[in-house]
């Protein structure tokens, strides 16, 4: 049977072994930690949007390399998902951003804070993060069952900012958000001098729309109003 | 109760409670918004709310660790506490600083790492505390008149606590290394030397409440022990798959996390066990319920539920999910909630004279909130699993998904209501129990309560 010096030993022996390899791999890790996340990158502004990350509690609603609360949306790859400008328009004002919906703090920012930021995003957006977020694997399945028409917009014929900034609350093809209307089909709806006038300034159109007027260039806008002018029913193969 | 300076348990469990009560209020605010009723929202905004909910579970599991260390040692060293004063004014403080803390989150004032919010001049001030602490208990082992191994593992769990403390505190502008560090904090904590803590109290329980030979019980302590540090501080790398560190944390914390569950398995057969063989019929039964139950929970909370999303394969679609919340409810539940409550069921007759664990509401207080945790750990888990299909495998917008994921928030409001009253008798049962005497007079003499009537 086993005695208790033996017991201490092997607790003993155990517990040093491990802690050496732990020190070990640490040193290790450390070593190879700032070319993984492009620590060169760090620049003030992205120390100072840590900073502010840190003192505003973030984490305390939202993950970041999958670390924090559950109650808003993952933000690792928040600067390829939404880009700099959606991400400015919220952290301005997050109530017109999503109208209704789950309340985010308005924290009140300086623009050079927001800027700030933003550029923390950036730069955690880059990391090397080993494969996570993962990448939705049954997406090819789901949108044919919920697209209801025979229109499947495929990402690539999308304008970037369409996939970025308008999917936050619209969705297309069954895909994205569901604070506005679903976009299929809006070509149908609307004629592109309309949907022009409505991207330009929504409010000037509909005095109570809950769509914010966007930061949006005149080329965008463009871009956007013949992509949406053509989501009509006569595109059916 | 044996020494006069172990009443001063009695406050460090008061204490406990009263932390517990705000913490569950904070609990319901939180399920409350996911519900979709995020009423408080310009008052306790919802991070406000999760700050003041987690630490105030950290601060009354210390506070329980604090009171259960100044319950034994003396006992087990046999002496009184070294600066019992002392004991008073670090409760004092402790219960300053972390209501300072708490004031300050609802005013914006924290540092925004999960479980480590508290603002960094107050951290100062809980590392000084904590310190003052482990000197004293350390005093008391010192000139104790025997040095017995469950005093040991106490102690060191209890030092070893304090020093993980300092790595957290590390300044870096790299996310990835402040997420490395607060690891070695909130893991190792939680799965090393916590463990140690848990069983140090753990042989304290099992050796007085079922007489087993001492030699015997620690010799088992050792092993669990011994199991616990060899997976869990290499199984710190299951949380370094995925947060900018080298892929071979895949390997490491895949398998020595994988090995962690066994640790919480020994707990849990070495409990039963020693339970079973024990030939003495203690009174305290309900102390009994609590302590077993508490091995059995920590392994189903730490063990099962831990395993479920340790491995790199799994933790990829898991990581940062509502599933982390299920197995964290229950993990915490079952092994330090628990473990404060089985000691303070044992302490108070003991310290208070009265003998109340044959009331129904011990009773009830023990299955009540059993059953509504696990009813709760079951609500998360529903919302987590769905979480994790419709957003990361179907790939469905944030908002969306949490929108289908709602009505699981009010079964978790339903679950917490049975939880809630199981604590509420608990507290009940605590409140009877009065104010500890600890000593009467004989010839006068004052002799410790317990000692008297055998005497
Ligand atoms: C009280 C909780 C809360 C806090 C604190 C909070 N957020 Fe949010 N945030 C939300 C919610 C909820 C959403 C989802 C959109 C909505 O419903 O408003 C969101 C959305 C966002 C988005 C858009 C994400 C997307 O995918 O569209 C960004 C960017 C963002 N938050 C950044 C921040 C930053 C930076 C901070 C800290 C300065 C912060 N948030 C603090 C709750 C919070
Ligand atoms: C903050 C959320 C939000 C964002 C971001 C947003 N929208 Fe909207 N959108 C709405 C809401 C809400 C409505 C419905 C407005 C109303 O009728 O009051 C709407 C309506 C519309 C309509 C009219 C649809 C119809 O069927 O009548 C179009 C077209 C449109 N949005 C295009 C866009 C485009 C293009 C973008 C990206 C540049 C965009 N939206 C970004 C919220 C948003
Ligand atoms: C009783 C002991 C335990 C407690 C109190 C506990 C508690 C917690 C908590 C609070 C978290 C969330 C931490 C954060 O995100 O900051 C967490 C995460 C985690 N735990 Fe535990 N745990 C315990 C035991 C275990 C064991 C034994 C395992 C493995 C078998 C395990 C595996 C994990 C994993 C993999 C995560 C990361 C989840 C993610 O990626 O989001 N835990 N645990
Ligand atoms: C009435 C009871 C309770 C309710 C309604 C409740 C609810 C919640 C909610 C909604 C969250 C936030 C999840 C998120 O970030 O979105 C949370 C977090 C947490 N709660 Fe509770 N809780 C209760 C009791 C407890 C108890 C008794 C414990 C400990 C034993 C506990 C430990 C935790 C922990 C550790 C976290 C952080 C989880 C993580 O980050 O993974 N809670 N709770
Ligand atoms: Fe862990």
């Amino acid at each position: 049977m086993l005695s208790k010096s033996a017991a201490r030993a092997f607790f003993l022996v155990g517990t040093a072994t491990c802690s050496a390899a732990l020190i070990g791999l640490t040193v290790d890790s450390f070593a190879r930690i700032p070319g993984q996340t492009h620590a060169e990158k760090i620049t003030p502004a992205v120390a100072r949007g840590k900073d502010l990350w840190d003192s505003s509690n973030c984490m305390g609603c939202h993950t970041l390399l999958g670390e924090g609360a559950y109650y808003a949306p993952e933000l690792t790859r928040v600067y390829d998902r939404r880009g700099p400008a959606f991400i400015r328009a919220m952290l301005r004002d997050p109530e017109k951003m999503y109208p209704g919906q789950r309340k985010m703090k308005n924290f009140h920012f300086k623009e050079s804070e927001i800027d700030d930021l933003v550029e923390f995003l950036e730069w955690i957006g880059k990391m090397d993060l080993n494969g996570f977020p993962p990448k939705p694997d049954l997406v090819p399945l789901a949108v044919p069952m919920t697209a209801g028409t025979a229109f499947v917009a495929k990402a690539g014929n999308r304008p970037q900012i369409f996939n970025q900034m308008c999917i936050a609350c619209h969705s297309l093809g069954g895909q994205g958000g569901n604070v506005g209307p679903a976009l299929d089909l809006v070509g149908d709806r609307h004629d592109a001098e309309y949907i022009g006038r409505w991207l330009y300034d929504p409010l000037a159109v509909k005095v109570d729309s809950k769509m914010p007027k966007l930061p949006l260039s005149k080329d965008q806008i463009q871009e956007l109003v013949a992509f949406l002018s053509q989501l009509k029913s006569e595109a059916k193969p | 109760m044996r020494y006069q300076s172990q009443r001063v348990a009695y406050w460090f469990f008061a204490t406990c409670m009263a932390l517990l009560s705000l913490q569950i209020i904070y609990g319901f605010i939180m399920a409350f918004a996911h519900a979709g009723y995020d009423v408080l929202h310009n008052v306790i905004p919802f991070h406000a709310a999760r700050a003041t909910h987690t630490n105030l579970l950290i601060m009354w599991l210390l506070s329980g660790f604090m009171g259960a260390a100044y319950y034994i040692i003396p006992e087990e060293v046999e002496r009184e506490i070294y600066w019992p004063k002392l004991a008073y004014a670090q409760l004092v403080a402790l219960v300053v600083v972390g209501v300072t803390a708490i004031i300050g989150f609802h005013f914006n004032w924290w540092e925004g790492r999960k479980f480590l919010e508290i603002p960094r001049p107050l951290d100062y001030l809980v590392v000084l505390d904590v310190l003052l602490f482990v000197a004293n208990i350390g005093m008391t082992v010192l000139r104790g008149r025997r040095k017995t191994t469950t005093a040991l593992v106490l102690y060191f769990g209890l030092l070893s606590m304090a020093l993980l403390y300092l790595p957290g505190m590390i300044p870096t502008s790299n996310q990835t290394i402040d997420s490395y560090l607060r690891w070695w904090v909130v893991h190792l904590w939680v799965e090393g030397v916590w463990e140690l803590i848990m069983g140090g109290i753990l042989s304290f329980l099992l050796i007085k409440l079922t007489g087993i030979d001492r030699e015997v019980v620690e010799k088992w302590l050792y092993v669990i022990v011994g199991l616990t540090f060899l997976s869990g501080i290499l199984g710190t790398g299951h949380h370094y798959y995925y947060i900018g560190t080298p892929k071979y944390w895949f390997w490491v914390g895949g398998i020595f996390g994988a090995l962690e569950p066994l640790a919480f398995l020994g707990m849990a057969i070495y409990a039963v066990s020693m339970a079973r063989r024990g030939g003495r019929d203690h009174p305290n039964r309900i102390a009994m319920l609590w302590t077993v139950g508490c091995s059995i929970m920590s392994f189903v909370g730490g063990g099962f539920l831990g395993f479920a999303h340790t491995l790199p394969q799994v933790n990829l679609y898991t990581h940062g999910t509502l599933v982390t919340a299920m197995h964290a409810h229950m993990a915490f539940w079952g092994a330090y909630a628990m473990l404060v409550l089985a000691i303070i069921s044992y302490a108070m007759p003991q310290l208070t004279g009265r003998k109340l664990y044959d009331k129904p509401a011990a009773l009830l207080a023990f299955w009540a909130s059993n059953i509504g945790m696990v009813a709760m750990t079951l609500a998360f888990a529903v919302a987590g699993v769905t979480q994790v299909y419709l957003e990361r495998k179907v790939g469905l917008d944030f908002l969306a998904v949490q929108k289908e994921i709602e009505i699981h928030f009010v079964g978790l409001i339903l679950a917490a209501s049975l939880f809630t009253l199981g604590i509420a008798c608990f507290i009940y049962n605590f409140v009877l129990y009065g104010l500890p005497v600890g000593v009467v007079a004989i010839d006068g003499r004052e002799v410790p309560l317990a000692v008297a009537p055998a005497e």
